[in-house]
């Protein structure tokens, strides 16, 4: 066995390549290195009976690739009566003192050094750093137990830990104090409880021999001491290796280490919680062991330890690259930052882009993607014709001069300004969401800045039909309404769960919330008639003062930026503009890229960050270089809307088709071909009625509604038609842009079948009326084509259609039946 | 309020967040199973369907509980009411002797005279015992939870293919919280749209509208069939399978036999018909056996307009005997069927009334202390389960909380207590949260 041995005393980087091999290692190609294995860490310390330590090791071949080999590795103590090791490479103290642990793999091995410190050396257990972890990893205190905000069978602990004050108060206090029993720990109910020695709702939960119920135990005896003002907390959560691609089928060890404010670390990695936001690409055991499945994609996977979080990162390749034909093609090399990025990913992840679509397929999207509008026969062989190279580029941006964008971005933006026009007084609700949504579409057809736009609505003050954007403050009117639409609408973020405690899934604490709040709270309201509870026709102006108080502590909090500074409080300065500068400021991390984001989600059916507005460091973006770099290109053209959208649009992954090919048919996350949605719901309205030159009369008769009223133009969602409700407008009650829905329902299905809606444009249809009368069936197949799948039929589906229309004996009758089954299908229900 | 919790052996192993989230929506969107939640109960041989299922009778604008199965014929006058009770064919129940034909069954019926809820508006009270929780006010009245018949029809599904799994006659009410909210569009409940005592009744949803005629619907199929060739394998997110899934359901249930049957309620003999009551209430009940049996899992049956501020006694007069009718007709049509044991019937409405008449001699809205009815279901019935106080007023006994009722509900369907869905921000929400399954029912 051609072992290469290498002894260390010392710390430091070593690797077990031979030493003498290392100074030819100049001489010889990167591909060509010796291999080597690395373990983390470098040293071990213990304590008798108090720690393990979780051995990571790696091995690389000498190709460039590194691989996990920690549970298939061989670990070997040279004194087990001092520290012993398991198979998965965990190392255990005994009693005090320093040996070895020998790690072998692939032939090579390398030697680590233990020091195992004596019991009495081992620092008190910390309530908030032992004892609260190990209730967090064992889900006592969950969401579904004794964490819930009524705690369980007269038992609550505070949420994930996040009040180690208060978790202590309860287990020593209350119930009389039985939970902890300091002169005979074993009888205390919370560990008969936790092993289920006693009868215990949530089962057994540790093992008496177990190092967690060792800790615990410990805790008791020693006097259940509480959280300390100064002792060491932990600063930092860190995983080794952070990120790292992995085959299908793969498995990596992870190790978390915990970094105490005092410079000492200590393995988390047995008392970590994992989680991981894709599972079916990839999971972890509680051991830390991170197993890929079949599938290719981009994952995270979050790693909680007591208040402190943090993310591995992993990549499963689709291929490994040799089989696939080669990415950068040499005709139409990447022409753009973006399109460097989205290559750099497709070739990390071995994955082939789809063919680009065809002019037909183009048109039709891009049409319904900028103007919620299907293109017309004639735009579309007008385009199709067209020869020149930049027509996608020009067609962008006559689709962007057309009044039809801004109504529809008016639409999508009504729905996240929360425009509402349902509730109590939905009467007198219409003259303010007419101006609100006249307003924002205004803004759209001036190109209005992004950042000047969103300050105008924030800042607003004012009547309704002196300064529309305050018909905003209409539905955002309490201290969740201001922090939650804020933050979801213009700094993508979810922070709900932080206004009754601590975010479980990133770093918003309830400081953070009502600092937000505290932006708002001094905004004033007058007049207003109808309903006491949502007035309409306020006036809104902003008073001298206005204070919030965190619900708990009960103390004032200042305006405070998210995560960011504190504002200035004088009355003289309005707290939201210091709000609006703040977000519109270059060095804002949340702004433009929820914008940004918000836009590519729009266009390529996901976002880089998905959900659209739920950015955490433990939901990572798909592809952090490509959205940084739009962002910073949307920043830099002084927030253009329209910019960002020739920028999208102008990309490689807006071009391809949606058709996978054989290697990217699961890809979901990187762009290789364009991911398919249905079409909204008023898009659809109106394409019906496009197609059959009908337009649809809105209830309220043409005094309200002047016939040729598109839906895409209604002002609110208040306006009753089955047709958009059952197909998924938004109902606007939040900023969440997952109220607007396309998930399949049988009364879409029932709509299309049988509406009387439908059902009165196939019979009043011009269109139809010259189609039966017209002398060619083939010519008018290719305009039934065209209008409603943008394209011209098959030959086959030709044949279909003529042969169906020539032998009825109703003509009328045949093209609504052909027309209607061409509108219920899934081609025409889809962006493709 | 006192929180009332029972104790019982939970062997259920506590939630870790993950699992919650599983049980919600995959991180990739809703696979098919979900969006369908359909099938997990199959049909067995006989073609029934298993699994149990549910028939609410829900009294809109609130039933008045010291008139029918709460009552007080020692309080003075203005808290008696207008009635008096009746022994029934359990010893030691009384109800009113407006309910006649249900104090013949009384041994499959129970009852629950302590459910307490703390609002005493319409709607916002309509949603706390639809969902469990409170949530809207008047003027921000939108959904926030969704209702027991979208969970149902979420957690189980229907029992048949092309049944829908939630069905609302004659159509949805409960000032607009019998829907699914966050759970997703394809669990709010199918309305019939008529009332199916109705002369010519149709299903407007099921019916074609005028001008097209059925040939040129299976045209209209055959031409879908033709023409709706787009890849599958385009889209992973599962909008497509379950657009496809429920265009073909639609078809179906418009041109095929087996849903059009199930609510074509003159298939039944007249004389049944008659038993159930020639009224709307009646005919409903009827349709909503032949509806579970067809393979639906809720139907609500929506009655009302309960809510008598004024003259009750005439507004009573009118409602009470075709409910008594319609509720003992169907409890003896499913026991006849023997079918008794796997549905469960359950009467509720949004809250109670005040046991003090009003100057109006009527009785206003009261939350405080009310009833509801259980029946079927494999439950033991004829059991009293709480009690008000002497007069009616606030609870003596056993308070029961609108979580507890629905607790009951899908612990008697089957469905886990521990489930979670996921609302629009992300968070995982439990279907019962505090509420227990009531024991001893």
């Amino acid at each position: 066995m051609n072992a290469i041995k290498t002894h260390l005393l010392t710390r430091g980087f070593v690797s077990a390549a031979v030493l003498l091999a290392s100074a030819l290692a100049h001489e010889t190609a990167a591909a060509d290195r010796p291999a080597s294995i690395d373990v983390e860490p470098k040293t071990v310390e213990v304590f008798v009976t108090g720690s393990t330590q979780q051995l990571l090791t790696t091995w690389q071949p000498g190709d460039g690739t590194v691989a996990d080999v920690t549970r298939r590795a061989r670990y070997e103590s040279s004194d087990s009566d001092i520290a012993t090791v398991t198979k998965t490479g965990v190392i255990r103290g005994h009693s005090s003192g320093k040996t070895m642990i020998r790690v072998s793999a692939e032939d090579l091995s390398l030697d680590i050094p233990v020091f195992v410190r004596p019991a009495e050396e081992l620092p008190r257990v910390s309530f908030a750093s032992d004892v609260v972890p190990i209730l967090t990893r064992h889900a006592c205190n969950s969401g579904g137990c004794h964490g819930k905000s009524t705690g369980q069978n007269g038992f609550k602990l505070s949420l994930l830990g996040f009040e180690p004050h208060f978790d202590h108060a309860t287990l020593t206090r209350e119930s009389r104090g039985r939970r902890v029993a300091v002169s005979n720990p074993d009888a205390s109910l919370l560990l008969l409880k936790a092993t289920g020695r006693v009868p215990h709702g949530g089962g057994k939960r540790l093992d008496v021999d177990s190092d967690d119920y060792r800790v615990l135990h410990n805790w008791i005896s020693h006097g259940v001491h509480g959280p300390r003002e100064n002792e060491p907390r932990v600063d930092q959560l860190v995983v080794t290796p952070a990120d790292r691609v992995l085959k299908p089928g793969a498995s990596q060890q992870l190790l978390v280490t915990a970094h105490f404010s005092d410079g000492s670390t200590r393995d988390v990695t047995r008392r970590a919680i994992y989680e991981s936001n894709v599972p079916e690409l990839a999971d972890t055991d509680e051991t830390g062991l991170v197993s890929t499945g079949s599938q290719g994609g981009l994952f995270s996977i979050m790693i909680r330890f007591g208040e402190k979080i943090t993310t591995f990162r992993g990549t499963i390749p689709f291929s490994d690259g040799s089989d696939t034909p080669a990415i950068a093609d040499s005709e139409t090399p990447p022409s753009s930052e973006f399109d460097q990025h989205l290559f750099a990913q497709w070739t990390h992840l071995g994955v082939t882009p789809s063919a680009p679509a065809d002019d037909y397929e183009f048109i039709r999207r891009a049409t319904i993607d900028v103007c919620g509008t299907l293109p017309t026969a004639e735009e579309i062989e007008s385009f199709v014709a067209d020869d020149q190279p930049d027509k996608h580029e020009r067609l962008v941006a006559q689709l962007l001069e057309r009044p039809e964008y801004a109504s529809y971005f008016a639409l999508l933006w009504a729905d996240i300004l929360q425009n509402r026009g349902s509730g109590y007084s939905t009467s007198k609700q219409r003259p303010g969401t007419t101006l609100f949504t006249a307003w924002i579409r205004d803004s759209f057809a001036q190109n209005k800045p992004y950042d000047q736009f969103v300050s105008e609505i924030l800042a607003a003050t004012g009547s309704q039909q002196d300064n529309p954007p305050t018909i905003w403050y209409r539905s955002v009117r309490t201290t969740p309404d201001y922090v939650e639409s804020v933050a979801q609408a213009f700094l993508g973020v979810r922070i709900q769960c932080a206004q009754c405690h601590h975010h479980p899934a990133e770093r918003w604490s309830q400081a953070d919330y009502y600092g937000l709040a505290a932006v708002f709270a001094r905004v004033g309201r007058k007049g207003g008639f109808a309903d006491a509870e949502v007035p309409t026709n306020e006036v809104i102006f902003l008073k001298r003062e206005g204070r919030v108080v965190h619900p708990r502590t009960g103390e004032e909090i200042a305006p405070r930026a998210l995560g960011g500074p504190a504002f200035d409080e004088s009355p003289f300065s309005d707290p939201r503009r210091e709000l609006t500068d703040w977000m519109t400021a270059a060095d804002n991390p949340f702004f433009a890229r929820t914008m940004v984001n918000r836009m590519w989600g729009h266009f390529l059916g996901r976002g880089i960050i998905h959900p659209i507005d739920d950015a955490r460091s433990t939901n990572p973006p798909s592809n952090p270089e490509l959205l940084d770099a739009l962002a910073r290109d949307f920043i830099d053209s002084g927030f253009d809307i329209k910019h960002l959208i020739r920028s999208i649009t102008g990309t490689r992954a807006y071009r391809l088709s949606s058709t996978p090919n054989e290697n990217n048919a699961n890809d979901m996350q990187s762009y290789s071909r364009f991911y398919p949605r249905r079409l909204p719901a008023e898009v659809l309205l109106d394409g019906i009625s496009q197609v059959l030159e009908v337009p649809t009369n809105f209830p309220g008769g043409p005094g309200v509604f002047p016939e040729g009223t598109r839906a895409i133009e209604l002002p609110d969602e208040n306006v009753p038609v089955n047709f958009l409700q059952v197909f998924g407008r938004s109902a606007r009650t939040t900023a969440c842009e997952c109220e607007r829905s396309v998930e399949p329902a049988l009364a879409q299905a029932l709509e299309l079948v049988n509406s009387t809606v439908i059902q009165r444009k196939l019979s009043n249809s011009p269109f139809i009326e010259r189609l039966a009368a017209a002398e060619s069936e083939e010519a008018g197949a290719d305009e039934i084509f065209l209008r409603v799948y943008g394209r011209l039929p098959r030959p086959e589906e030709k044949q279909v259609a003529v042969d169906f229309v020539s032998s009825a004996s109703d003509k009328n009758d045949a093209y609504r039946s052909l027309i209607w089954a061409l509108l219920a299908t899934n081609e025409f229900l889809f962006n493709h | 309020m006192q929180d009332i919790k029972e104790h019982r052996d939970r062997n259920t192993a506590s939630i870790s967040r993950r699992r919650m989230l599983q049980i919600g929506a995959p991180a990739l969107g809703l696979s098919l199973a979900d969006i369908l939640q359909a099938r997990a109960t199959s049909s067995r041989s006989d073609g029934a369907r298993q699994g149990k299922s549910l028939i609410v009778f829900w009294t809109h604008g609130g039933l008045s509980q010291q008139d029918t199965w709460d009552m007080k014929p020692n309080a003075p006058a203005e808290y008696r009411g207008m009635y008096q009770p009746v022994a029934t064919s359990v010893p030691g129940i009384d109800i009113t002797e407006r309910f006649p034909h249900q104090s013949r069954v009384m041994e499959h019926v129970s009852l629950v005279r302590s459910v307490h809820h703390e609002n005493g508006i319409h709607a916002p009270s309509a949603h706390w015992m639809q969902t469990g929780y409170f949530g809207p006010t008047l003027a921000r009245n939108a959904a926030q939870r969704p209702s027991f018949g979208s969970v149902i029809s979420r957690a189980i599904g229907a029992g048949a293919p092309q049944m829908p799994a939630y069905v609302t006659i004659p159509k949805s009410e409960a000032f607009g919280y019998q829907g699914a909210v966050y759970l997703g569009k394809a669990f709010n409940p199918f309305e019939v749209g008529a009332d199916p005592n109705s002369e010519g009744f149709k299903v407007p949803n099921l019916a074609l509208p005028d001008g097209l005629a059925p040939e040129s619907v299976e045209d209209r199929r055959a031409l879908l069939k033709t023409f709706d060739t787009l890849r599958r394998d385009i889209d992973n997110s599962g909008v497509l399978e379950g657009l496809d899934a429920f265009k073909a359901q639609a078809l179906e249930m418009v041109t095929g036999d087996h849903v059009r049957q199930a609510f074509n309620i003159s298939q039944e003999d007249d004389a049944l018909r008659d038993r159930y009551g020639r009224h709307q209430f009646g005919q409903s009940a009827l349709l909503a056996r032949r509806l579970v049996e067809a393979g639906s899992t809720c139907v609500t049956v929506n009655t009302g307009y309960w809510d008598h501020h004024n003259e009750i006694e005439q507004g009573l007069e009118s409602l009470l005997p075709p409910l008594d009718q319609a509720i003992a007709a169907l409890i003896e049509d499913l026991k006849d069927r023997g079918l008794l044991d796997d549905v469960l019937i359950y009467c509720a409405g949004e809250f109670g009334r005040t046991p003090l008449i009003n100057g109006h001699a009527g009785r206003d809205h009261w939350s405080n202390c009310f009833t509801v009815m259980f029946a079927g279901g494999g439950l033991r019935g004829g059991q009293i389960v709480g009690a008000s106080e002497k007069w009616g007023g606030g609870v003596r006994e056993r308070l029961v909380t609108p979580l507890d009722l629905l607790a009951t509900v899908y612990e008697t369907l089957g469905i886990s207590l521990d489930t979670h869905f996921e609302d629009g921000s992300g968070r995982p929400v439990s279907i019962v949260d505090t509420g227990r399954p009531i024991a001893g029912l």
